[in-house]
């Protein structure tokens, strides 16, 4: 897929700002603040309707304005699409697909894929277990839409459930009503099976290509294994079964009953998984070097873009936010080898000198100025 | 005036500026009139003391009526729930209103609905079926699950279906109501 212009009003720092893309490569050049990640932090919310920045949409809109637009025209396969996003610095978003409001904004996800790798990801090994549970939502949200759905709904129980165990914590002369506490049960281990399930099989998919990759970084150094550790496992581990995950989600919170009515949270379920790496078989976490963990972040996007790639028959986009220059000669050629003209690629960089020239060719320059975009050498 | 009537669901301030003019412009009789009928409603109308349905009679018209089955009591959230149904005129058995839906964000427990009335309805010998109409949201699921287990011991308990629309196209589904429908799937008869 080939994003052909992009166009922005009040987000951000940009007043109206229209992009143009004419080469498979852009290179985004400006000084620090002037509104390069918050260019591909505008592709981002287009492809996954949530921005690795921040979760309130009165800071995506222009200071002291009451809404802001973003908006593209996507060349498909398939056809053109026209996407719009109407964000409101209080309220709800409107989502704009070919000129139609969708009623439901998950009809928007998918019309745009991309991968982001921002500088941001190299923390993502070192990082806490939350940073690898947004990486892999935010993949499975482009993999599987309706999965989009699924984890608002494990939220909003999650947080339906804290509130009645808080409630039931705070005033002990009330008697507690165990059969409301048993539904809500009910529901959070329904409804956290199949964020389990689903986060499984992502893992499952990603897991084989991120290795592959890995060994081909590493010149066949080393042999990364990534694994998913979530919270609630069924007795037998590797089990796809939704009865026995939900069993053994049950049998969980039963155990943890006492503990979860003292601290009045819910402690039990996939808002506690994490993600394992491991590196010649040593946590990647404690014992990775520097490079090793650039090595691995790196084979993990490369796995992302394949696997968006085959599930929806295109070439996802590639947003790299102020990170190539964070990667040595080997890793920079290994990425542009692998991306060739095939993926449309977003680059953004305070200086040109900062990363090895092969990326100038099949590039489009351009500058970035306090939120506005000029070509260079204009 | 302009912001009383901007207390109303679904008036924002234009349309509360347009109400206000509109008042303006009448004819007093018809502004008493109004006034009249919003007044009367509000002291007139209280819930049936069996379903809990709108009435301006302690039972309603619904529960009073001999035509209606009484073996089938249909629960509900909401007064508008029963306004939709009776809309449809396929449904001749009796409703159960709850006034609203589980939810402890809003500090709403069982204890806050009508719940143990329905218990006690329901465990009549003639009542041989409860049908749960209640949404399927992640609240609605919860009082759907909750009421059920509380009547399964009296009463066949069933709920209604959920799918495509009637006239919709497949393709235009959204994916949640068809991975939802698909869960629902019956066989063919």
């Amino acid at each position: 897929m080939f994003l052909q212009t992009l166009h922005l009003r009040q987000f951000r720092n940009y007043r109206e700002q229209i992009v143009q893309f004419d080469a498979p490569k852009t290179i985004l050049l400006g000084d620090n603040a002037q509104g390069k990640s918050n260019l591909l932090e505008a592709v981002e919310l287009l492809a996954t309707l949530r921005s690795h920045r921040v979760s309130r949409d009165r800071d995506l809109v222009q200071e002291g304005n009451p809404e802001g637009v973003v908006a593209a025209t996507v060349k498909r396969e398939t056809g053109v699409v026209d996407l719009a996003l109407l964000l409101r610095a209080s309220g709800r978003r409107t989502a704009r697909l070919n000129g139609q409001t969708l009623k439901r904004q998950l009809d928007f996800l998918g019309a745009l894929n991309a991968v982001e790798f921002s500088c941001l990801d190299l923390e993502l090994v070192r990082g806490g277990p939350g940073d690898r549970r947004t990486w892999l939502d935010t993949l499975l949200v482009q993999l599987e839409p309706v999965y989009a759905h699924i984890l608002s709904q494990y939220s909003h129980v999650l947080k339906q459930r804290n509130a009645l165990l808080k409630r039931q914590n705070g005033d002990d002369s009330s008697n507690p009503n165990g059969m409301e506490l048993a539904v809500w049960d009910a529901q959070l281990a329904a409804l956290g099976t199949r964020v389990i399930r689903r986060r499984a099989r992502a893992i499952a998919r990603v897991a084989p290509l991120a290795a592959l990759w890995h060994r081909n970084i590493s010149d066949g150094q080393e042999e990364l294994v990534i694994r998913y550790t979530p919270n609630v496992q069924a007795e037998t581990a590797e089990t796809d079964d939704p009865h026995q995950i939900q069993q053994a989600f049950l049998a969980k919170i039963q155990d943890r009953a006492i503990a979860e009515q003292m601290q009045g949270t819910t402690l039990v379920g996939p808002h506690r998984d994490d993600v394992d790496f491991s590196i010649n078989q040593s946590p990647a976490r404690q014992f990775g070097s520097q490079g090793q963990q650039r090595t691995l972040v790196l084979a993990l996007k490369l796995a992302e873009l394949k696997l968006i790639e085959s599930v929806i028959h295109e070439p996802p986009l590639l947003l790299l936010d102020d990170v190539l220059a964070e990667l040595d000669l080997t890793r920079q050629n290994k990425l542009l080898d692998t991306i060739q003209d095939r993926f449309q690629t977003l680059i953004t960089s305070t200086h040109l000198g900062s990363f090895d020239a092969q990326w100038l060719q099949s590039s489009q320059v351009l500058r970035v100025v306090r939120g506005e975009v000029i070509k260079a050498g204009d | 005036m302009i912001e009383q009537f901007q207390r109303l669901p679904g008036i924002g301030p234009k349309s509360a500026q347009r109400l206000a003019l509109y008042v303006l412009k009448r004819p007093e009789t018809e502004i008493q009139a109004l006034a009249q009928a919003l007044l009367e409603a509000k002291q007139q109308v209280g819930v049936c003391r069996v379903c809990f349905h709108l009435s301006a009679e302690d039972v309603c018209d619904i529960c009073r009526s001999p035509s209606r089955d009484r073996a089938t009591i249909c629960v509900v959230a909401d007064p508008r729930d029963v306004i939709a149904i009776e809309k449809t005129r396929e449904y001749q058995g009796k409703y159960h209103v709850l006034g609203g839906l589980i939810s402890p964000m809003d500090g709403i427990g069982p204890e806050q609905l009508y719940i143990s009335p329905l218990v006690k309805r329901a465990s009549e010998a003639e009542v041989t079926e409860v049908i749960l109409a209640i949404s399927p949201s992640v609240e609605g699921e919860t009082t759907t699950l909750y009421v059920g287990q509380l009547l399964k011991p009296f009463t066949k308990v069933t709920r209604i279906a959920f799918g495509l629309p009637m006239g919709g196209d497949l393709e235009y589904a959204d994916e949640v109501t068809l991975a939802r429908a698909l869960e629902g799937r019956r066989e063919l008869d």
